[in-house]
Protein backbone atom coordinates (compact mmCIF):
# COMPACT_ATOMS: atom_id res chain seq x y z
CA UNK A 1 0.00 0.00 0.00
CA UNK A 2 1.46 3.49 -0.90
CA UNK A 3 0.88 6.64 0.53
CA UNK A 4 -1.69 7.65 -1.41
CA UNK A 5 -3.63 4.53 -0.39
CA UNK A 6 -2.59 4.84 3.10
CA UNK A 7 -4.10 8.76 2.88
CA UNK A 8 -7.17 7.13 1.70
CA UNK A 9 -7.66 4.48 4.32
CA UNK A 10 -6.63 6.86 7.32
CA UNK A 11 -9.47 9.85 5.46
CA UNK A 12 -12.35 6.92 5.35
CA UNK A 13 -11.98 5.90 8.59
CA UNK A 14 -11.54 9.82 10.05
CA UNK A 15 -14.88 10.12 8.07
CA UNK A 16 -17.02 7.19 9.63
CA UNK A 17 -15.78 8.75 12.86
CA UNK A 18 -16.76 12.00 12.25
CA UNK A 19 -20.36 10.80 11.08
CA UNK A 20 -20.55 8.18 14.26
CA UNK A 21 -19.79 11.50 16.33
CA UNK A 22 -22.45 13.69 14.48
CA UNK A 23 -25.09 11.23 14.77
CA UNK A 24 -25.01 11.27 18.64
CA UNK A 25 -26.49 13.39 20.66
CA UNK A 26 -28.00 14.01 24.39
CA UNK A 27 -31.90 14.22 25.17
CA UNK A 28 -33.56 16.68 23.29
CA UNK A 29 -36.77 16.35 23.70
CA UNK A 30 -37.53 18.53 27.18
CA UNK A 31 -36.23 21.34 28.68
CA UNK A 32 -35.88 21.41 32.69
CA UNK A 33 -38.68 24.35 34.50
CA UNK A 34 -35.91 26.09 35.70
CA UNK A 35 -34.57 26.74 31.55
CA UNK A 36 -37.81 27.30 30.43
CA UNK A 37 -38.30 30.14 33.01
CA UNK A 38 -35.11 31.89 32.23
CA UNK A 39 -35.77 31.24 28.52
CA UNK A 40 -39.24 33.15 28.70
CA UNK A 41 -37.14 36.25 30.27
CA UNK A 42 -35.01 36.89 26.74
CA UNK A 43 -38.07 34.42 24.57
CA UNK A 44 -34.69 33.77 22.14
CA UNK A 45 -32.23 36.79 21.48
CA UNK A 46 -31.15 36.70 18.87
CA UNK A 47 -28.36 39.36 19.27
CA UNK A 48 -27.00 37.37 22.41
CA UNK A 49 -26.36 34.17 20.89
CA UNK A 50 -24.72 35.66 17.52
CA UNK A 51 -22.51 37.04 20.03
CA UNK A 52 -22.36 34.09 22.43
CA UNK A 53 -21.05 31.92 20.15
CA UNK A 54 -17.25 33.96 19.11
CA UNK A 55 -17.37 34.86 23.07
CA UNK A 56 -16.68 31.12 23.88
CA UNK A 57 -15.55 30.00 20.86
CA UNK A 58 -17.59 27.52 19.55
CA UNK A 59 -17.25 25.72 15.95
CA UNK A 60 -20.31 24.72 14.05
CA UNK A 61 -19.27 21.12 13.47
CA UNK A 62 -19.40 20.10 17.22
CA UNK A 63 -23.09 21.66 17.34
CA UNK A 64 -24.50 20.55 14.22
CA UNK A 65 -27.67 18.27 15.41
CA UNK A 66 -27.64 20.07 18.41
CA UNK A 67 -29.20 23.42 17.90
CA UNK A 68 -26.96 25.17 15.78
CA UNK A 69 -29.58 25.79 12.95
CA UNK A 70 -32.51 25.59 15.63
CA UNK A 71 -30.83 28.30 17.90
CA UNK A 72 -34.67 29.10 19.36
CA UNK A 73 -35.15 25.41 20.46
CA UNK A 74 -34.66 25.37 24.02
CA UNK A 75 -34.77 21.65 24.05
CA UNK A 76 -31.78 21.37 22.02
CA UNK A 77 -27.95 21.50 23.59
CA UNK A 78 -26.77 24.94 22.05
CA UNK A 79 -29.97 26.77 23.25
CA UNK A 80 -29.45 25.65 26.48
CA UNK A 81 -25.82 26.30 26.52
CA UNK A 82 -26.02 30.03 25.17
CA UNK A 83 -29.19 29.97 27.80
CA UNK A 84 -26.64 29.72 30.62
CA UNK A 85 -24.07 31.80 29.06
CA UNK A 86 -27.17 34.60 29.43
CA UNK A 87 -27.54 34.02 33.06
CA UNK A 88 -23.91 35.08 34.37
CA UNK A 89 -23.65 37.85 31.17
CA UNK A 90 -26.25 39.72 32.32
CA UNK A 91 -28.13 37.68 35.66
CA UNK A 92 -25.62 38.83 38.63
CA UNK A 93 -25.98 42.10 40.80
CA UNK A 94 -22.47 42.70 41.12
CA UNK A 95 -23.17 44.35 44.95
CA UNK A 96 -19.90 44.90 46.21
CA UNK A 97 -20.88 44.66 49.78
CA UNK A 98 -22.79 41.02 49.76
CA UNK A 99 -21.15 39.18 46.21
CA UNK A 100 -18.47 37.12 46.01
CA UNK A 101 -17.41 38.11 42.93
CA UNK A 102 -18.49 40.03 40.20
CA UNK A 103 -20.03 39.47 36.63
CA UNK A 104 -16.80 40.84 35.02
CA UNK A 105 -14.72 37.27 37.19
CA UNK A 106 -17.18 35.05 36.02
CA UNK A 107 -17.60 35.95 32.57
CA UNK A 108 -13.85 35.75 32.00
CA UNK A 109 -13.32 32.40 33.43
CA UNK A 110 -16.53 30.96 30.92
CA UNK A 111 -15.65 33.01 27.75
CA UNK A 112 -12.91 32.04 25.43
CA UNK A 113 -10.81 34.52 25.48
CA UNK A 114 -7.24 34.75 26.55
CA UNK A 115 -6.75 36.66 29.85
CA UNK A 116 -5.53 36.56 33.17
CA UNK A 117 -7.55 34.26 34.34
CA UNK A 118 -6.84 31.54 31.40
CA UNK A 119 -5.31 31.29 28.19
CA UNK A 120 -7.42 30.98 25.48
CA UNK A 121 -10.34 27.85 25.25
CA UNK A 122 -13.16 26.50 23.13
CA UNK A 123 -16.54 25.26 24.26
CA UNK A 124 -17.58 22.04 22.91
CA UNK A 125 -19.60 19.10 23.90
CA UNK A 126 -19.49 15.61 24.09
CA UNK A 127 -21.91 12.66 24.79
CA UNK A 128 -20.98 10.95 27.03
CA UNK A 129 -22.75 11.00 30.99
CA UNK A 130 -19.78 9.94 33.21
CA UNK A 131 -18.89 13.38 33.35
CA UNK A 132 -20.55 17.15 34.00
CA UNK A 133 -17.23 18.29 32.01
CA UNK A 134 -14.01 18.32 31.13
CA UNK A 135 -11.10 20.48 30.52
CA UNK A 136 -8.13 19.08 27.77
CA UNK A 137 -5.07 21.28 28.03
CA UNK A 138 -3.76 21.86 24.45
CA UNK A 139 -0.93 19.27 23.03
CA UNK A 140 1.24 21.95 20.35
CA UNK A 141 1.51 25.40 21.90
CA UNK A 142 -0.83 26.24 18.57
CA UNK A 143 -3.46 24.49 19.49
CA UNK A 144 -6.44 25.72 22.03
CA UNK A 145 -7.76 24.50 25.34
CA UNK A 146 -10.95 22.68 25.17
CA UNK A 147 -13.60 22.83 27.66
CA UNK A 148 -16.49 20.21 26.45
CA UNK A 149 -20.09 19.92 28.68
CA UNK A 150 -21.46 16.79 28.65
CA UNK A 151 -24.78 15.24 28.40
CA UNK A 152 -26.49 15.37 32.19
CA UNK A 153 -26.00 18.65 31.96
CA UNK A 154 -28.45 18.95 29.02
CA UNK A 155 -30.74 15.87 29.55
CA UNK A 156 -34.02 17.32 31.09
CA UNK A 157 -33.75 14.36 34.15
CA UNK A 158 -30.52 15.39 35.27
CA UNK A 159 -30.89 17.76 37.76
CA UNK A 160 -28.00 19.29 36.74
CA UNK A 161 -29.79 20.28 33.37
CA UNK A 162 -30.48 23.97 34.73
CA UNK A 163 -28.68 27.22 33.51
CA UNK A 164 -27.18 28.01 36.70
CA UNK A 165 -25.62 24.18 37.19
CA UNK A 166 -24.24 24.36 33.15
CA UNK A 167 -22.89 27.97 33.62
CA UNK A 168 -21.12 26.73 37.44
CA UNK A 169 -19.82 24.10 35.07
CA UNK A 170 -18.25 26.48 32.84
CA UNK A 171 -16.74 28.11 35.97
CA UNK A 172 -15.60 24.78 37.49
CA UNK A 173 -13.60 23.75 34.15
CA UNK A 174 -12.73 27.05 33.10
CA UNK A 175 -11.01 27.36 36.85
CA UNK A 176 -9.13 24.07 35.34
CA UNK A 177 -7.54 26.31 32.96
CA UNK A 178 -6.65 28.90 34.91
CA UNK A 179 -4.59 26.08 36.89
CA UNK A 180 -2.73 25.35 33.97
CA UNK A 181 -2.13 28.86 33.33
CA UNK A 182 -0.29 29.40 36.67
CA UNK A 183 1.45 25.64 36.73
CA UNK A 184 -0.59 24.88 39.47
CA UNK A 185 -1.66 20.60 40.05
CA UNK A 186 -4.47 20.12 41.73
CA UNK A 187 -4.14 16.32 41.77
CA UNK A 188 -4.53 13.37 39.36
CA UNK A 189 -8.32 12.35 39.82
CA UNK A 190 -9.35 13.90 36.90
CA UNK A 191 -7.76 17.51 37.97
CA UNK A 192 -8.78 16.72 41.55
CA UNK A 193 -7.52 14.98 44.62
CA UNK A 194 -8.74 11.35 45.23
CA UNK A 195 -11.78 10.47 47.68
CA UNK A 196 -13.15 9.78 49.49
CA UNK A 197 -11.17 11.65 52.16
CA UNK A 198 -12.14 14.22 54.88
CA UNK A 199 -14.95 15.59 54.40
CA UNK A 200 -15.16 14.82 50.96
CA UNK A 201 -17.57 11.98 50.12
CA UNK A 202 -16.87 11.80 46.75
CA UNK A 203 -13.93 10.90 44.47
CA UNK A 204 -13.35 13.71 42.94
CA UNK A 205 -12.35 16.29 46.14
CA UNK A 206 -11.03 20.14 46.23
CA UNK A 207 -9.53 22.34 48.99
CA UNK A 208 -11.83 25.30 50.17
CA UNK A 209 -9.64 28.19 50.46
CA UNK A 210 -11.84 30.69 52.76
CA UNK A 211 -11.85 34.21 51.98
CA UNK A 212 -14.23 36.99 53.26
CA UNK A 213 -16.30 39.16 50.75
CA UNK A 214 -14.92 42.07 49.10
CA UNK A 215 -12.12 40.69 49.88
CA UNK A 216 -11.54 40.67 45.56
CA UNK A 217 -12.08 43.50 43.96
CA UNK A 218 -14.32 42.42 41.17
CA UNK A 219 -12.67 41.27 37.93
CA UNK A 220 -9.29 39.94 40.22
CA UNK A 221 -11.06 36.47 41.18
CA UNK A 222 -8.20 35.12 39.25
CA UNK A 223 -5.24 36.51 41.30
CA UNK A 224 -2.92 34.06 43.77
CA UNK A 225 -0.17 34.61 45.92
CA UNK A 226 0.94 30.86 45.43
CA UNK A 227 -0.48 30.00 48.86
CA UNK A 228 -3.53 29.25 50.64
CA UNK A 229 -4.18 32.66 51.83
CA UNK A 230 -5.34 33.98 48.42
CA UNK A 231 -6.39 30.94 46.19
CA UNK A 232 -9.18 29.43 44.92
CA UNK A 233 -9.77 25.49 43.48
CA UNK A 234 -12.98 24.80 40.48
CA UNK A 235 -15.59 23.66 43.01
CA UNK A 236 -14.99 26.70 45.50
CA UNK A 237 -15.43 28.57 42.30
CA UNK A 238 -18.46 26.53 41.31
CA UNK A 239 -19.64 26.79 44.53
CA UNK A 240 -19.16 31.04 45.24
CA UNK A 241 -20.35 31.49 41.65
CA UNK A 242 -23.89 29.46 42.47
CA UNK A 243 -24.27 31.53 45.74
CA UNK A 244 -24.37 34.44 44.01
CA UNK A 245 -26.89 33.24 41.66
CA UNK A 246 -29.45 32.17 44.91
CA UNK A 247 -28.30 35.49 46.26
CA UNK A 248 -27.11 38.02 44.42
CA UNK A 249 -28.71 37.85 41.17
CA UNK A 250 -30.54 40.03 39.37
CA UNK A 251 -34.13 41.13 40.21
CA UNK A 252 -35.61 39.52 37.44
CA UNK A 253 -33.91 36.25 37.01
CA UNK A 254 -36.77 33.49 38.15
CA UNK A 255 -37.00 32.23 41.45
CA UNK A 256 -36.51 28.27 39.91
CA UNK A 257 -32.87 29.12 38.80
CA UNK A 258 -32.36 30.31 42.02
CA UNK A 259 -33.43 27.67 43.97
CA UNK A 260 -31.79 25.11 41.83
CA UNK A 261 -28.78 26.94 41.81
CA UNK A 262 -28.99 26.75 45.54
CA UNK A 263 -29.51 23.18 45.99
CA UNK A 264 -26.59 22.53 43.62
CA UNK A 265 -24.19 25.06 45.58
CA UNK A 266 -24.78 23.32 48.90
CA UNK A 267 -25.24 19.53 47.84
CA UNK A 268 -21.18 20.55 46.35
CA UNK A 269 -20.80 22.60 49.76
CA UNK A 270 -21.18 19.74 51.67
CA UNK A 271 -19.81 16.53 49.83
CA UNK A 272 -17.19 17.83 47.68
CA UNK A 273 -14.41 19.50 50.09
CA UNK A 274 -11.42 17.75 52.30
CA UNK A 275 -11.45 20.33 54.81
CA UNK A 276 -15.33 20.27 55.96
CA UNK A 277 -18.23 22.05 53.98
CA UNK A 278 -17.91 25.63 52.06
CA UNK A 279 -20.60 28.19 52.87
CA UNK A 280 -23.93 27.16 52.90
CA UNK A 281 -26.10 29.74 51.30
CA UNK A 282 -29.93 30.86 50.73
CA UNK A 283 -32.49 31.06 53.78
CA UNK A 284 -33.41 28.00 54.77
CA UNK A 285 -37.23 28.95 54.24
CA UNK A 286 -38.99 27.44 52.04
CA UNK A 287 -40.46 30.02 50.10
CA UNK B 1 -7.94 -5.09 -11.55
CA UNK B 2 -5.56 -4.89 -8.40
CA UNK B 3 -4.51 -1.70 -9.40
CA UNK B 4 -7.93 -0.26 -11.01
CA UNK B 5 -9.16 -1.10 -7.32
CA UNK B 6 -6.12 0.92 -5.62
CA UNK B 7 -6.64 3.79 -8.20
CA UNK B 8 -10.50 3.97 -7.26
CA UNK B 9 -9.71 3.93 -3.55
CA UNK B 10 -7.52 6.73 -3.89
CA UNK B 11 -9.63 8.87 -5.61
CA UNK B 12 -12.21 8.10 -3.21
CA UNK B 13 -9.64 8.67 -0.75
CA UNK B 14 -9.12 12.16 -2.37
CA UNK B 15 -12.84 13.05 -2.18
CA UNK B 16 -13.01 12.46 1.21
CA UNK B 17 -10.15 13.94 2.60
CA UNK B 18 -11.04 16.94 0.18
CA UNK B 19 -14.70 16.71 2.23
CA UNK B 20 -12.66 16.56 5.63
CA UNK B 21 -10.89 19.73 4.94
CA UNK B 22 -14.34 21.56 4.19
CA UNK B 23 -15.78 20.03 6.66
CA UNK B 24 -12.78 21.14 9.10
CA UNK B 25 -13.63 24.72 7.51
CA UNK B 26 -17.03 25.13 9.08
CA UNK B 27 -15.99 23.43 12.52
CA UNK B 28 -13.87 26.46 12.67
CA UNK B 29 -16.59 28.87 12.50
CA UNK B 30 -16.90 29.46 8.99
CA UNK B 31 -20.79 30.31 9.71
CA UNK B 32 -22.92 31.16 12.35
CA UNK B 33 -25.74 29.84 14.26
CA UNK B 34 -29.72 30.59 13.19
CA UNK B 35 -33.35 30.12 13.92
CA UNK B 36 -36.16 31.07 11.82
CA UNK B 37 -38.13 32.63 15.23
CA UNK B 38 -34.85 34.51 17.16
CA UNK B 39 -36.21 37.64 18.47
CA UNK B 40 -34.60 41.22 18.23
CA UNK B 41 -36.29 42.61 21.18
CA UNK B 42 -33.82 43.43 23.95
CA UNK B 43 -35.01 41.64 27.39
CA UNK B 44 -35.35 44.25 29.37
CA UNK B 45 -38.25 45.04 27.12
CA UNK B 46 -39.65 41.24 27.54
CA UNK B 47 -39.21 41.53 31.12
CA UNK B 48 -40.87 44.52 31.12
CA UNK B 49 -44.08 42.65 29.00
CA UNK B 50 -44.47 40.17 31.99
CA UNK B 51 -47.11 41.42 34.87
CA UNK B 52 -46.07 40.99 37.91
CA UNK B 53 -47.78 40.45 41.29
CA UNK B 54 -50.43 38.66 39.60
CA UNK B 55 -50.58 34.84 41.00
CA UNK B 56 -52.88 32.45 39.46
CA UNK B 57 -55.85 31.28 42.44
CA UNK B 58 -55.67 28.46 43.85
CA UNK B 59 -59.32 26.61 43.61
CA UNK B 60 -59.95 24.00 45.81
CA UNK B 61 -62.48 22.78 43.11
CA UNK B 62 -59.68 21.85 40.33
CA UNK B 63 -57.31 21.48 43.11
CA UNK B 64 -54.60 19.20 40.51
CA UNK B 65 -55.05 22.20 37.77
CA UNK B 66 -54.81 24.63 39.62
CA UNK B 67 -51.48 23.80 41.92
CA UNK B 68 -49.83 22.64 38.83
CA UNK B 69 -50.44 26.58 37.16
CA UNK B 70 -49.62 27.85 40.31
CA UNK B 71 -46.49 25.83 40.46
CA UNK B 72 -45.22 27.05 37.19
CA UNK B 73 -46.27 30.52 38.19
CA UNK B 74 -43.68 30.23 40.75
CA UNK B 75 -40.92 28.89 38.96
CA UNK B 76 -41.38 32.05 36.63
CA UNK B 77 -41.35 34.42 39.88
CA UNK B 78 -39.28 36.75 40.98
CA UNK B 79 -38.10 37.72 44.71
CA UNK B 80 -40.32 40.54 45.13
CA UNK B 81 -43.13 38.52 44.02
CA UNK B 82 -42.48 36.28 47.44
CA UNK B 83 -44.65 37.63 49.54
CA UNK B 84 -47.52 37.30 46.82
CA UNK B 85 -47.17 33.45 46.67
CA UNK B 86 -46.75 33.65 50.60
CA UNK B 87 -50.17 34.93 50.42
CA UNK B 88 -52.19 32.77 48.44
CA UNK B 89 -50.23 29.92 50.33
CA UNK B 90 -51.62 31.12 53.50
CA UNK B 91 -54.83 30.61 52.44
CA UNK B 92 -55.09 27.50 50.66
CA UNK B 93 -53.19 25.63 53.87
CA UNK B 94 -56.66 25.59 55.10
CA UNK B 95 -57.94 23.40 52.37
CA UNK B 96 -56.70 19.90 52.43
CA UNK B 97 -57.35 19.15 48.77
CA UNK B 98 -54.71 21.51 47.47
CA UNK B 99 -52.17 20.13 50.18
CA UNK B 100 -52.79 16.81 48.83
CA UNK B 101 -52.60 18.38 45.10
CA UNK B 102 -49.07 19.37 45.65
CA UNK B 103 -47.71 16.71 46.86
CA UNK B 104 -49.33 14.35 43.52
CA UNK B 105 -47.45 17.50 41.73
CA UNK B 106 -44.19 16.45 43.44
CA UNK B 107 -44.22 13.65 43.13
CA UNK B 108 -45.18 13.78 39.38
CA UNK B 109 -42.04 16.69 39.25
CA UNK B 110 -39.62 14.00 40.35
CA UNK B 111 -41.00 11.18 38.77
CA UNK B 112 -40.65 13.00 35.64
CA UNK B 113 -36.74 14.22 36.80
CA UNK B 114 -37.16 17.83 36.64
CA UNK B 115 -35.59 18.64 39.94
CA UNK B 116 -36.36 22.38 39.18
CA UNK B 117 -40.08 22.09 39.56
CA UNK B 118 -39.83 19.33 42.49
CA UNK B 119 -38.10 22.08 44.11
CA UNK B 120 -40.60 24.41 42.98
CA UNK B 121 -43.33 22.39 44.77
CA UNK B 122 -41.68 21.06 47.86
CA UNK B 123 -40.76 24.80 48.73
CA UNK B 124 -44.41 26.01 48.19
CA UNK B 125 -45.49 22.93 50.51
CA UNK B 126 -42.80 23.44 53.48
CA UNK B 127 -44.02 27.47 53.31
CA UNK B 128 -48.19 26.41 53.79
CA UNK B 129 -46.81 24.92 57.29
CA UNK B 130 -49.86 22.20 57.09
CA UNK B 131 -49.90 19.00 59.30
CA UNK B 132 -50.63 16.71 56.34
CA UNK B 133 -47.96 19.15 54.28
CA UNK B 134 -45.10 18.21 56.65
CA UNK B 135 -46.49 14.86 56.86
CA UNK B 136 -45.55 14.47 53.38
CA UNK B 137 -42.66 16.16 53.55
CA UNK B 138 -41.00 13.99 55.95
CA UNK B 139 -41.87 10.99 54.11
CA UNK B 140 -41.01 11.78 51.88
CA UNK B 141 -37.41 12.53 53.83
CA UNK B 142 -37.96 9.06 54.29
CA UNK B 143 -37.52 7.80 50.69
CA UNK B 144 -35.04 5.38 50.31
CA UNK B 145 -32.27 6.41 48.26
CA UNK B 146 -32.03 4.92 44.68
CA UNK B 147 -28.71 2.07 44.86
CA UNK B 148 -28.17 2.09 40.88
CA UNK B 149 -27.98 4.48 37.99
CA UNK B 150 -24.94 7.05 36.34
CA UNK B 151 -22.05 7.60 38.71
CA UNK B 152 -19.90 10.88 38.30
CA UNK B 153 -17.12 11.42 40.41
CA UNK B 154 -18.21 8.63 42.73
CA UNK B 155 -21.33 9.97 43.47
CA UNK B 156 -24.18 8.25 42.24
CA UNK B 157 -26.37 11.11 40.25
CA UNK B 158 -29.61 9.53 41.25
CA UNK B 159 -29.02 9.26 44.71
CA UNK B 160 -27.41 12.86 44.47
CA UNK B 161 -30.93 14.09 43.03
CA UNK B 162 -33.24 12.82 45.31
CA UNK B 163 -30.67 13.94 48.33
CA UNK B 164 -31.12 17.61 46.90
CA UNK B 165 -34.74 17.40 46.58
CA UNK B 166 -34.82 15.72 50.28
CA UNK B 167 -32.83 18.44 51.42
CA UNK B 168 -35.34 21.08 50.37
CA UNK B 169 -37.94 19.03 51.99
CA UNK B 170 -36.63 19.06 55.37
CA UNK B 171 -36.26 22.53 55.71
CA UNK B 172 -39.90 22.49 54.91
CA UNK B 173 -40.28 19.77 58.15
CA UNK B 174 -38.15 22.19 60.01
CA UNK B 175 -40.17 25.16 58.77
CA UNK B 176 -43.48 24.15 60.26
CA UNK B 177 -41.53 24.52 64.24
CA UNK B 178 -43.70 21.83 65.86
CA UNK B 179 -41.95 19.92 68.12
CA UNK B 180 -43.06 15.94 66.44
CA UNK B 181 -41.58 17.48 63.40
CA UNK B 182 -38.30 19.10 65.20
CA UNK B 183 -37.70 15.47 66.65
CA UNK B 184 -37.79 14.24 62.72
CA UNK B 185 -35.27 17.07 61.38
CA UNK B 186 -32.82 16.43 64.67
CA UNK B 187 -33.00 12.53 63.82
CA UNK B 188 -31.73 13.09 59.92
CA UNK B 189 -29.36 15.70 60.72
CA UNK B 190 -27.61 12.49 62.41
CA UNK B 191 -28.59 9.73 60.78
CA UNK B 192 -30.10 10.34 56.75
CA UNK B 193 -27.61 8.39 54.34
CA UNK B 194 -26.75 11.54 52.67
CA UNK B 195 -24.33 14.45 53.76
CA UNK B 196 -26.54 16.69 51.83
CA UNK B 197 -29.58 16.02 53.71
CA UNK B 198 -27.65 15.92 57.04
CA UNK B 199 -26.20 19.49 56.17
CA UNK B 200 -29.89 20.84 55.45
CA UNK B 201 -31.06 19.58 58.40
CA UNK B 202 -28.66 21.09 60.67
CA UNK B 203 -28.16 24.26 58.67
CA UNK B 204 -32.66 24.18 58.75
CA UNK B 205 -33.15 23.24 62.59
CA UNK B 206 -30.51 26.38 63.67
CA UNK B 207 -31.91 28.22 61.03
CA UNK B 208 -35.52 28.34 62.46
CA UNK B 209 -34.30 28.93 65.77
CA UNK B 210 -32.79 31.85 65.24
CA UNK B 211 -29.37 30.04 65.42
CA UNK B 212 -28.78 30.65 69.09
CA UNK B 213 -26.74 28.66 71.60
CA UNK B 214 -29.91 26.81 73.11
CA UNK B 215 -30.34 25.55 69.59
CA UNK B 216 -27.26 24.26 68.66
CA UNK B 217 -26.97 22.36 72.70
CA UNK B 218 -29.77 21.39 71.78
CA UNK B 219 -29.17 19.70 68.24
CA UNK B 220 -25.67 18.46 69.17
CA UNK B 221 -25.96 15.12 70.60
CA UNK B 222 -28.00 14.44 67.24
CA UNK B 223 -25.05 15.24 64.70
CA UNK B 224 -22.44 12.75 64.08
CA UNK B 225 -19.15 13.33 65.83
CA UNK B 226 -16.88 13.76 62.59
CA UNK B 227 -19.84 16.63 61.42
CA UNK B 228 -19.97 18.63 64.63
CA UNK B 229 -18.51 21.12 62.23
CA UNK B 230 -21.66 21.77 60.23
CA UNK B 231 -22.56 23.03 63.72
CA UNK B 232 -20.68 26.34 63.01
CA UNK B 233 -20.67 26.45 59.50
CA UNK B 234 -20.98 29.96 57.75
CA UNK B 235 -24.77 31.11 56.25
CA UNK B 236 -24.54 33.31 53.38
CA UNK B 237 -28.26 34.58 53.20
CA UNK B 238 -29.46 37.75 50.96
CA UNK B 239 -29.03 40.88 51.99
CA UNK B 240 -26.30 40.20 54.01
CA UNK B 241 -23.76 42.43 54.02
CA UNK B 242 -19.54 41.97 54.01
CA UNK B 243 -19.40 43.29 57.71
CA UNK B 244 -21.67 40.79 58.84
CA UNK B 245 -20.76 37.76 56.81
CA UNK B 246 -17.04 38.41 57.69
CA UNK B 247 -17.29 38.43 61.14
CA UNK B 248 -18.88 35.15 61.06
CA UNK B 249 -15.86 33.54 58.94
CA UNK B 250 -13.44 34.93 60.88
CA UNK B 251 -15.04 33.44 63.99
CA UNK B 252 -15.50 30.11 62.13
CA UNK B 253 -11.73 29.74 61.11
CA UNK B 254 -10.73 30.77 64.29
CA UNK B 255 -12.95 27.90 66.36
CA UNK B 256 -11.88 25.81 63.63
CA UNK B 257 -7.89 25.95 62.85
CA UNK B 258 -8.38 22.67 61.09
CA UNK B 259 -10.10 23.36 58.27
CA UNK B 260 -7.57 26.03 57.10
CA UNK B 261 -6.35 24.33 53.32
CA UNK B 262 -2.43 23.38 52.69
CA UNK B 263 -0.48 25.45 49.90
CA UNK B 264 -1.36 24.81 46.59
CA UNK B 265 1.00 22.28 44.54
CA UNK B 266 3.30 23.71 41.47
CA UNK B 267 3.45 21.49 38.41
CA UNK B 268 6.10 22.73 35.42
CA UNK B 269 4.63 25.47 33.60
CA UNK B 270 3.58 25.07 29.84
CA UNK B 271 5.17 26.71 27.07
CA UNK B 272 3.11 30.27 25.92
CA UNK B 273 0.01 29.75 23.99
CA UNK B 274 1.00 30.99 20.36
CA UNK B 275 -1.99 32.44 19.34
CA UNK B 276 -3.98 34.05 21.77
CA UNK B 277 -8.02 34.65 21.06
CA UNK B 278 -8.45 38.00 21.60
CA UNK B 279 -12.54 38.18 21.08
CA UNK B 280 -13.17 41.42 23.08
CA UNK B 281 -16.74 42.86 21.37
CA UNK B 282 -18.91 43.65 24.48
CA UNK B 283 -22.21 41.71 24.57
CA UNK B 284 -25.52 43.12 23.45
CA UNK B 285 -27.12 46.03 25.35
CA UNK B 286 -29.77 44.23 27.67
Amino acid sequence: MNLKQGIALMSSVLAFGLATEAGAVCTQTAASQADRDLWNTHGCWQDFFLWQYQAYGLRSGDWSNRGWNDACNVNLEFPKHWNASYLLTYGMLDNWDQSFHGTEDYRATAEARSSNFHDSLYHSITDRTDVFGTFTPRFWPWDTDRVETACPLYNPTVSNSNPGSRAGDYMHEGWHANFDKYSFDNGNTGGHRPGPQGACTVNGCDYFYFHGISKYVFGAMWENNGTASRFHSPNQVQVEFLCDVADQSQWWIPLSVRQTAAADANGRAASRFINGPGYTCGSPRPW
Amino acid sequence: MQRNKWRVISRTGTVVVTLGLMSGSVAFGADQPGSEHGSSIPPSRVIAGRPLHSPPKLDAADAYKSVNAFITWAGESVVEEQNDARRVLASAAKKPELVQAFTEAILEAHKSGDTSRALVGLGLLGEMRTYDGAKFLAEFVRMPLPTKGTVIEGELQEEAQQARLQAKAIAGVAYLRDPEFDREVAYQAGNHPSVIVRAEAISAYLWNRGDSLEARKALEPFVRKEERLFLDRVRRVSGEGAESFNRKLTAYLKAHPEVQAPNPVRKDPRPPEEKPNTFDVTPPKF
